[in-house]
């Protein structure tokens, strides 16, 4: 089965890239590929993946393995899981800095203080156990463990979904702070498409486990080329628009175990023609600046450049 | 604990009511409590009142008259369904009650001596009047020792009419309905006349002492388990259950997992008896299924919940809450776990069948953006409390309480041409077991001033953040006296006055960066040590700027000037 295919993307230093998309078209398997984190049962078939010009799909794992933390390093989806409960946060910070950098215990401590306080947590808490944290709180201890040994790369998976709006606004601040104070280039994952409006210089649409369209994050919200990502940014209500009833996208998101033939948004496509059943769209400069994967377009191909493929047995 | 407080509001018939707020606030289990899902301590929930008697409630609630509470109970026993009525009789109900049965039982002796007097034949058969009389007695028992739910139809008077005529049509019954069971008719009137009396009289005192108490404790049995598990609105409430129905947020736990469609729309047709006959079952489920989307049923009702995807099992529920064809449904976070090209499709669903159904909503939500879209009317709910109610126009567009504004400014737009200018609240939402005093949302208010509900606790961490920064070097203790002053000590060989000097000059500098100076009314020597008063404050309430519209923030509607003094 394949999870994720024809997916590519490229992301510059101090970057942020949004990954958007509804549940299990693929987002959180994409980062976890990046990392090269993916289960037993799923692997990178096909693709690569180029990190400062080392690709890591022909990395070896113990060079994984300096990378992970070190240069690239996520913060996962449910701050409330992803913590162990019983070790205090200190410990669970500073594991991966005694790890990677291989420094005593006490220095290790030290930068742990310098972390909590980056990310707005006073520095006496570190003894502190995660059940001793309110939701927001844990979240600013995963993005601290998720820079302990100062990354080039952050992954933020879903990093605000079950928080607050309030919250929620106070961790995307710190998110954006901390790019900018740090230089970091980061991915983040979401389902909302308004939070990355806010944060993302580019976004990049996933359906079905397929990207179907990537560009400026300006460009891509007001003149969507790609049905789906048209239908997607008029299903958002906007607070700050009209009061009218968002327009809906019918039908349901394609199961990935028997997925539609062609391309995978056919079935839900007001514009759909016989070429979108027959045939996969690849992904291809449609203006400027801006792919998308729709026959609508002549610029699109029908044979899909396979950059990162995953199989699941 | 109080997790929702003072929380007031009115949903019209064909209404979209939203809660919005965050976690916590205090939305769902206002949702549940209208539903008598939890049971409210204090209010009422009112169901199908008419405007004027809704009018008539709030007045004599307001005013307080003498009679004010015997009247609004009038009210509450026609239109509440949260209310239990009190149960224990007071001292003249039950003295007009003892009252009622002497009489009973005086006329009960009198009766059938006439009638043995008058009917030849009549009250011969010691056994019989036993029986019959010891029937009377447990009748009359069990009546009085129910607790009184309607007065109106069981006042002493109904009760003392019901005595007599069981006291003594029984007996009479008797003499004259089966003569012919009776043995040979007495020669000596007057003998057995006597005999029949002294029986009589026996039989009856024993049934009237000894019935009430065995049929007073078996139905206080009954009754007492029947409260424990329904209350004793129960048989209303099962009748107002079926127009009355709730929408969960997880269509992914909302579903019993081992019932399939068919078993989850008709359990509640079956429980709420509305239909036997399976085909009758079978059509009605059908239809609701088609009405909430799910086309064909048939491809449906055998499925279980595993089978069907996020968007089709949140139908189902909407189906199995249609079922029953509700009037108000409290949605709370109907969409918020489905994907936003689902969640649209449902939404509309439920507006559809509000135009078809005449259905009301209360829609429960944290989502801003949802409540702009759907609601007629809403209420912005924090820490248990109302904060701003009013038209989506006027809360959304033109908030006034500074937490909707801070919250509508952080609600993020996809549209990236609509940024705005946002306000993020410092800190998260205190605990609902530790309620700020005053406003509630003051600590977190960006705009709190000095009527806002400082305590002292806040001054005096204030005073110590201040004293350990170094800008206090004449102090040398900080502690809250009583709620409304601080007491400070200062160090020795310092003034007094110099010391009381540099506070208010320290105090008055820092207060538009440390808000809770602004809680200080006036810093004085006293002594040795320098007091600290406190600006007296009271809890703001909603107030109606405008009609429909109401806020509590002093800043909108400021106190008057002679507030109470401080009773924390």
């Amino acid at each position: 089965m394949h999870a994720v295919s024809g997916v590519s993307f490229a992301l510059d230093e101090g970057e942020a890239l949004g990954l958007a998309g509804e549940s299990g078209c693929g987002k959180t398997t994409t980062a976890l590929a990046l990392m090269r984190l993916l289960p037993y049962n799923g692997r990178i078939i096909s693709g690569s993946i180029v990190f400062r010009g080392r690709d890591l799909v022909k990395a070896s794992d113990m060079r994984i393995r300096k990378v992970r933390w070190k240069d690239i390093s996520i913060i996962f989806q449910g701050a409330m899981n992803s913590l162990n409960p019983v070790r205090n946060i200190g410990q669970q910070i500073a594991e991966p800095i005694i790890l990677h950098e291989k420094v005593e215990e006490d220095a290790a401590m030290d930068r742990v203080g310098e972390l909590l306080e980056l990310v707005g947590i006073n520095r006496e808490r570190r003894r502190d156990f995660p059940h001793e944290f309110s939701g927001g709180m844990r979240q600013r201890v995963m993005i601290a463990m998720a820079l302990a040994c100062n990354p080039k790369l952050v992954i933020a998976d879903e990093p605000v979904t079950a928080l607050d709006v309030m919250i929620q606004a106070q961790i995307l601040e710190l998110l954006e702070r901390l790019r900018k104070e740090l230089h970091l280039s980061m991915i983040l994952i979401s389902h909302d498409l308004s939070v990355m409006a806010e944060t993302c210089e580019k976004v990049a649409i996933m359906y079905g486990g397929k990207m179907m369209e990537v560009g400026k994050t300006v460009d891509v919200f007001t003149d969507p080329k790609h049905p789906y990502t048209q239908g997607l940014v008029a299903a958002f209500p906007d607070i700050r628009g009209q009061r009218t009833m968002p327009a809906s996208i019918p039908g349901d998101v394609p199961s990935l175990i028997n997925p539609p033939t062609g391309c995978v948004f056919h079935p839900r496509c007001k514009f759909a023609f016989d070429r979108c059943i027959a045939a996969e769209p690849a992904l291809a400069e449609v203006t400027p600046g801006r792919r998308a994967a729709c026959f609508l377009y002549p610029e699109v191909s029908e044979v899909p450049p396979r950059t990162i493929t995953m199989e699941t047995h | 604990m109080r997790a929702v407080d003072g929380v007031s509001f009115d949903v019209k018939r064909g209404e979209v009511f939203c809660l919005v707020g965050e976690s916590g606030c205090g939305k769902t289990t206002t949702g549940k409590a209208l539903l008598r899902l939890v049971d409210a301590t204090e209010g009422d929930v009112f169901f199908e009142i008419p405007t004027d008697e809704y009018r008539r409630y709030e007045e004599l609630r307001s005013r307080g008259a003498p009679d004010a509470a015997a009247r609004i109970d009038a009210i509450r026993r026609k239109y509440s369904f949260s209310w239990k009525e009190h149960l224990a009789w007071d001292t003249r109900q039950i003295l007009t009650w003892l009252g009622a049965v002497a009489a009973a039982f005086v006329l009960g002796l009198g009766l059938p001596a006439f009638a043995a007097a008058v009917v030849p034949g009549a009250l011969v058969d010691t056994g019989f009047i036993i029986g019959a009389s010891l029937l009377c007695g447990l009748l009359i028992g069990v009546i009085a020792s129910l607790p009184p739910t309607r007065p109106s139809t069981r006042t002493p008077a109904g009760l003392a009419l019901l005595s007599i005529l069981a006291f003594n049509l029984l007996p009479i019954v008797a003499g004259l309905g089966w003569p012919a069971t009776l043995p040979n008719a007495p020669s000596d009137a007057l003998g057995i006349s006597a005999r029949v009396w002294g029986s009589a009289t026996f039989a009856m005192l024993l049934g009237v002492i000894f019935a009430p108490a065995a049929a007073g404790g078996a139905s206080k049995i009954l009754l007492g388990r029947r409260r424990e598990t329904e209350g004793l609105l129960g048989i209303k409430m099962r009748t107002l259950r079926r127009r009355l129905h709730l929408i969960f947020q997880d269509p992914y736990e909302s579903l019993n997992p081992k019932q399939s469609v068919f078993e989850i729309v008709s359990e509640p047709l079956v429980v709420n008896r509305i239909a036997h006959d399976p085909e009758e079952i079978a059509a009605l489920v059908s239809r609701s299924l088609e009405d909430a989307g799910l086309r064909p049923a048939g491809e449906f009702v055998l499925r279980f919940p595993h089978e069907l995807s996020g968007g089709q099992r949140q139908r189902v529920s909407i189906a199995a809450a249609l079922a029953l064809e509700p009037d108000f449904i409290v949605a709370d976070e109907p969409v918020s776990m489905l994907d936003v090209s689902i969640r649209t499709e449902i939404l509309q669903l439920m507006m559809d069948l509000r135009e078809k159904r005449g259905l009301t909503y209360l829609f429960i939500t944290h989502d801003l953006s949802l409540a702009w879209i759907l609601a007629d009317r809403l209420a912005v709910m924090y820490l248990g409390k109302i904060v701003e109610q009013g038209t989506a126009e006027q809360v959304i567009s033109r908030p006034k309480h500074p937490y909707t504004q801070a919250l509508i400014s952080v609600v993020p737009s996809p549209d990236p041409r609509h940024l705005a200018k946002r306000t993020i609240l410092k800190g998260e939402r205190p605990d609902a077991v530790n309620i700020p005093s005053g406003c509630r949302f003051h600590p977190r208010c960006p705009l709190a001033f000095e009527k806002c509900g400082w305590s002292a606790d806040e001054v005096a961490d204030e005073l110590r953040s201040l004293s350990a920064g170094g800008l206090l070097p004449e102090i040398a203790g900080i502690q809250v006296q009583n709620p409304g002053t601080v007491a400070i000590g200062i160090v020795p060989g310092m003034t007094p006055g110099s010391a009381a000097a540099n506070l208010r000059r320290v105090a008055s500098e820092n207060r538009d960066s440390r808000l809770a100076l602004k809680g200080i009314a006036d810093i004085r020597e006293n002594g040795d040590a320098i007091r600290v008063t406190l600006q007296a404050w009271e809890e703001p309430v909603l107030v109606e700027l405008e009609p429909g519209n109401a806020v509590a923030c002093h800043l909108v509607t400021p106190p008057a000037e002679s507030v109470p003094t401080v009773t924390a």
